[in-house]
């Protein structure tokens, strides 16, 4: 059973260990990575003029205009991938001003406008402590900006020694640092798999070398292939997946593959994975069952509780028809409109892995 | 300009990077840190930056331009303010970033630094700029994670830029002071509040540094701070009305915890402060502090006063709870009900206060309302002590069936509840209810050894004899004591269906503690059968000696109730009067009459006395059950009500030695004897119904005991004793 397992998983491992290999420069310094900006400016500018506010704050305009340490840290990387130096300096001096809070090192996860203080939840959100040293790392390379480096070291070693933990035979990513342990919870660990941003990993290889990255990759591709639940066989928002025992649908989330899992695949492709078994079940739900749209699905019955038409959602539609068979992005997706926070930063970062992995779509 | 060196920093940057061990210089007063050791050589020194300077000339802001003018004079001996200083900036752009500084805008000067850094990679932000935005970055930040209580990120930002830590921020101070004391470094903690109190000189700043530091500092601490104290410009000391406030803490302190003891100079300037002010604050924390140090009686008018003053429900549970206290429960009650959902604390005040009535003995005369709204409550709540205070209360008032009832009640919601089943088996006991108390006791074996000692001759004398060492564990649980009150009858009354034929428990038709109407929790077919009218057990031996009937001391108190019926109403007082008369003329049934005429007319202390007639009416017949339901008639007054009940038990206990009921005989003088000190007539008549249950060894101590002060019946009784013994031996 288990060596099944590892043998279907086999090829997407090799691709991931590959990845950080080339990451991995041992003692050797960061090397440059010498790319064109893969967000186009007028798409990032349009992209600032909607959901960044004049002192770096990224709002999330479907939530209350909150801000939140994952917004912050997808400001961050837009900004890095369309190669705005200026706006980059002024969405970190923001989330390290508001954020950068935390006795541990970590980013306060919840930030609102509207309380005093504005930080309403000091716990912190991996996902944007993820996103935030990853955008310092390539900045900090690409811009040979040392503080960068050094604050996304620091982002790195804290995550590794609060949020990377061990669960049995596996290295998990616990969402938060409150109320996802096995200690907090009975099911625990609770985990959500959209967490697992692989690119992020192989730089943090470098950065925070006493942190297992690479294992701790291998264990979220080996999730992303058990948590295929339901009849849809889709991986919920949110799982207990304690160290004996099944994973399953987490208690007191909503049993759905919702708007967390449906990035998982865009990660996947972000970092070169392109032959996880779970691309097919994005397949088959979004391109051959929602005419190519993706789903907010109902884990235990299959059943589909919302289809995205907005153009953001749409394009991950198409950017997974266009990893797997090679369609063409249709011409409507060829402009960035921006709607909302959420959907207009899978835009722009579905295209920015267009431009760099897939030109042949475009 | 003089810079000053404090201690303070050099602890600070221990406290986060032990091996910092330079002492950072500190300025005083407004003008901006000065962590930059100014060059020892001409040669090396940096251009002086005076974008700062020229941009604050620009705007006009004078303040800020001598201040920094002093700062620059500060660092460089040797430099001037430039001749051009008001002329055109050189650098429009470096212009707009201070401007953006100035207005606060940190995130777009860092944006601009990196826009021009991008397209002019040689261009270097003047280093000043980058000191002022790191700080006002870290000032930020620093607040921010005061605010969320990451008190490791308020030391790192107060380590990364002590040029923070000025008079100017003294709020940065306070939370820095707060982040040591959050983080146990209380010497610490107490430097920075030192430092700020030695060198910062705003009044209204001084004071709040004080109040800032009070819920962090121990006293001594606390008192080092004030130490510091100066005269304001009256030439008053600047922190008295500070004092008044670690009066109130004393106090508070020692009135959270009684092992502490506020001075009597802090009690007695408190009581002036809350004499003279006109809220309930004050007021209220005295009433706690005498409460819990025993002082309930002061404790009252403090609380009283808070009330008066809308000091609201805490107020409410200090003035209920004083009166319960006091005993004057009955006080208490209709405020603690009025308070009882203003907070769980006034819940639970009104709770105890009920249950304290319901458990005091004697019990005391309780009106319909206080238990009409009660057992609501109770039963709103399944509250299992309120319906086991139930079963007590209407126990105690000899209701047996409604106490079966409510204990059978509490058991429905608890069944594993001791004192309740207990209880309940106590009143099977009383009703004669052999069946259902052999199964009650089954279910208790080995979990209940007084429960089981209804039943277990031997247990029961166990048990009888660790309590006569005194090992009842005293409680100040009302109901705990109250389920102690009730002893458990003596050895043979195992067989309750043999001996026992106990008519007491009927209910009595004028007094229900059950609401009956809201509530009624005794379904009819419960109601006991009281026929089993048992023959008493006949002994073979001859009864000893005579027994003269103990004459009720207050049955022959002469009356005084002049005094009361004066100032009652015509009808009752005259109802009453001619009750007092019959009585004397020896005609109790018909005085019986006249008082209850009285408790029918007349009002409070009409009614009382008429009562109390009555029920000496009746026992003057013997007729003690009435006796008893009559007491209860109208309220009595605690020392009256204790003495009737005294009284009522004596008579009761005659009544059933007379008839040869001796256990019941012995139960009512143990009920007596809780509440009053057994005369030697009364102890004869418990050594005489001991022997007569042969219980020789409890007689026998009895009788020994008073012969041994001379009382020659006793003597008999222990003569008799040994020849009963040879009697059995032979047999």
């Amino acid at each position: 059973m288990r060596r099944a397992l590892l043998a279907r998983l086999g090829a997407s491992l090799i691709a991931f260990a590959t990845l950080l290999a080339l990451g991995a420069g041992g003692a050797t310094p960061l090397k440059a990575q010498t790319m064109a900006n893969t967000v186009p400016i007028e798409a990032w500018n349009a992209y600032m003029q909607h959901f960044v506010a004049e002192n770096g704050r990224v709002v999330d305009t479907a939530n209350g205009d909150i801000s939140h340490s994952e917004g912050q840290g997808y400001g961050m990387l837009l900004a890095f991938l369309a190669g705005d130096r200026s706006n980059f300096e002024r969405i970190w001096s923001f989330t390290r001003t508001e954020l950068m809070i935390r006795d541990d090192g970590l980013a306060a996860w919840r930030w609102d406008p509207n309380a005093t203080p504005h930080v309403t939840d000091v716990n912190a959100a991996s996902d944007g402590d993820i996103l935030i040293a990853y955008a310092l790392a390539r900045a900090g390379i690409s811009w040979s900006n040392p503080a960068y480096t050094d604050a996304a070291r620091k982002i790195a070693r804290a995550l590794g020694a609060k949020l990377v933990v061990k669960s049995g035979d596996r290295l998990v990513l616990l969402p938060g640092v409150q109320g996802f342990s096995v200690e907090d919870r009975k099911d625990g660990p609770i985990l959500n798999l959209s967490y697992w941003i692989f690119e992020a990993f192989p730089l943090f290889v470098q950065l925070a070398p006493e942190t297992d990255w690479a294992r701790l990759g291998v264990s979220g591709l080996e999730l992303l292939s058990i948590a295929r639940l339901g009849p849809a066989q889709l991986p919920p928002d949110w799982i207990a997946a304690p160290a004996r025992g099944p994973v399953t649908v987490a208690d007191g989330f909503p049993p759905v593959f919702g708007y967390n899992s449906l990035r998982i695949f865009l990660y996947l492709l972000r970092a070169g994975i392109e032959d996880s078994q779970i691309l097919e079940s994005f397949r088959r739900s979004w391109l051959a069952e929602n005419g190519g749209v993706p789903a907010i699905v109902d884990i235990p019955t299959g059943r589909v509780v919302n289809q995205l038409t907005e153009p953001g959602y749409r394009m991950l539609g198409a950017l997974l028809a266009c990893a797997l068979d090679r369609t063409a992005i249709p011409q409507d997706l060829r402009r960035f409109e921006p709607t909302l926070y959420y959907p207009s930063t899978l835009f722009l970062l579905s295209w920015a892995v267009l431009v760099e992995k897939y030109p042949r779509c475009l | 300009m003089s810079l000053k060196r404090a201690a303070l920093l050099l602890l600070l940057g221990g406290a986060v990077i032990p091996a910092i061990a330079q002492q950072i210089e500190l300025p005083v007063g407004n003008a901006p840190a000065a962590d930059r050791t100014p060059p020892a050589d001409g040669a090396a020194r940096p251009s002086i930056d005076e974008s700062a300077l020229r941009y604050f000339a620009s705007q006009g802001d004078t303040r800020r331009l001598e201040a920094e003018i002093a700062r620059l004079r500060a660092l460089y001996p040797d430099w001037s303010p430039p001749a051009d200083l008001f002329g055109p900036q050189s650098d429009p752009d470096l212009e707009r970033m201070w401007k953006l500084y100035a207005e606060g805008k940190l995130s777009d000067v860092r944006s601009a630094i990196a826009a021009r850094q991008a397209s002019d990679p040689s261009w270097q932000p003047p280093a000043e700029l980058l000191a002022r935005l790191d700080e006002s970055e870290n000032r930020r930040r620093l607040i921010n994670a005061s605010d969320a209580q990451q008190w490791s990120t308020v030391l790192r930002m107060a380590t990364e830029t002590p040029g923070l830590l000025t008079c100017s921020n003294v709020d940065i101070l306070w939370r820095v002071g707060e982040a040591f004391a959050k983080t146990n470094q209380m010497q610490r903690s107490l430097d920075a509040y030192t430092y700020l109190l030695t060198n910062c000189n705003d009044a209204a700043e001084r004071l709040a540094t004080i109040q800032k530091a009070l819920p962090l500092l121990d006293d001594e601490q606390v008192k080092q701070l004030l130490a510091l104290e100066r005269k304001d410009a009256q030439g008053q000391p600047e922190f008295t009305s500070i004092r008044d406030e670690l009066i109130r803490r004393r106090v508070g302190r020692a009135a959270e915890n009684p092992e502490f003891v506020a001075s009597s100079d802090d009690i007695a300037r408190l009581e002036t402060l809350a004499r003279a002010g006109n809220t309930p604050g004050d007021p209220l924390l005295l009433g706690w502090y005498l409460f819990r140090h025993d002082e309930a009686s002061r404790a009252l008018d403090w609380f009283k006063l808070a009330l008066d003053r809308q000091g609201g429900a805490k107020a409410a549970e200090g003035y209920v709870l004083a009166l319960n206290s006091l005993g004057r429960a009955l006080e208490g009650e209709p405020i603690a009900f009025q308070w009882r959902d203003a907070a769980p604390e006034n819940g639970k005040a009104y709770l105890d206060v009920v249950i304290s009535l319901l458990t005091a003995a004697p019990p005391p005369v309780l009106s319909e309302t206080v238990l009409t709204r009660f057992s609501p409550v109770v039963m709103r709540d399944k509250y299992v002590p309120g319906a086991q205070a139930l079963g007590w209360y209407a126990y105690n008032t000899g209701q047996l069936v409604v106490a079966q009832a409510w204990f059978q009640t509490a058991l429905s919601w608890d069944p594993n509840d001791e004192p309740s089943s207990y209880g309940l088996a106590l009143t099977y006991w009383r009703l004669n209810d052999a069946a259902r108390l052999n199964a009650l006791v089954q279910s208790w074996r080995g979990r209940s050894e007084r429960i089981v000692a209804l039943v277990d001759a031997n247990l029961r004398a166990q048990l009888e004899a660790r309590n006569l060492q005194g090992q009842i564990n005293r409680t100040t649980n009302p109901l705990v004591a109250a389920a102690l009150r009730v002893t458990p009858p003596p050895a043979n009354a195992g067989a309750p269906g043999t001996g026992l034929a106990y008519t007491a428990g009927q209910p009595p038709t004028g007094f229900q503690p059950v609401p009956t109407q809201q509530f009624q929790p005794v379904p009819a077919q419960l109601a006991p059968a009281q026929t089993a009218q048992a023959a008493p057990v006949r002994r073979a031996y001859a009864q000893p000696a005579t027994y003269r009937q103990p004459a009720p001391a207050a049955a022959n108190r002469p009356r005084s109730a002049s005094g009361d019926t004066a100032r009652g109403s015509g009808g009752g007082a005259a109802a009453l009067s001619r009750g007092w008369r019959l009585m004397e003329l020896n005609r109790p049934i018909e005085a019986v009459t006249a008082f209850d005429e009285a408790i029918r007319t007349g009002s409070g202390r009409i009614a009382e006395e008429a009562a109390y007639g009555k029920s000496l009416a009746y026992m003057r017949k013997g007729m003690t059950n009435q006796a008893q339901v009559a007491a209860i008639e109208a309220p009595q007054s605690p020392r009256r009500a204790m003495q009737l009940t005294a009284d009522l038990l004596a008579q009761r206990a005659y009544e059933f030695y007379k008839d040869q009921r001796y256990v019941e005989a012995i139960i009512s003088l143990d009920e007596r004897a809780r509440i009053s000190p057994e005369q030697q007539d009364l102890m004869m008549m418990r050594g005489w119904s001991y022997f007569n249950i042969r219980d020789y060894q409890s007689a026998e101590r009895i009788f020994r005991a008073l012969a041994a002060q001379g009382n020659t019946d006793a003597m008999n009784g222990v003569s008799e004793i040994e020849f009963a013994r040879r009697l059995y031996k032979r047999e």
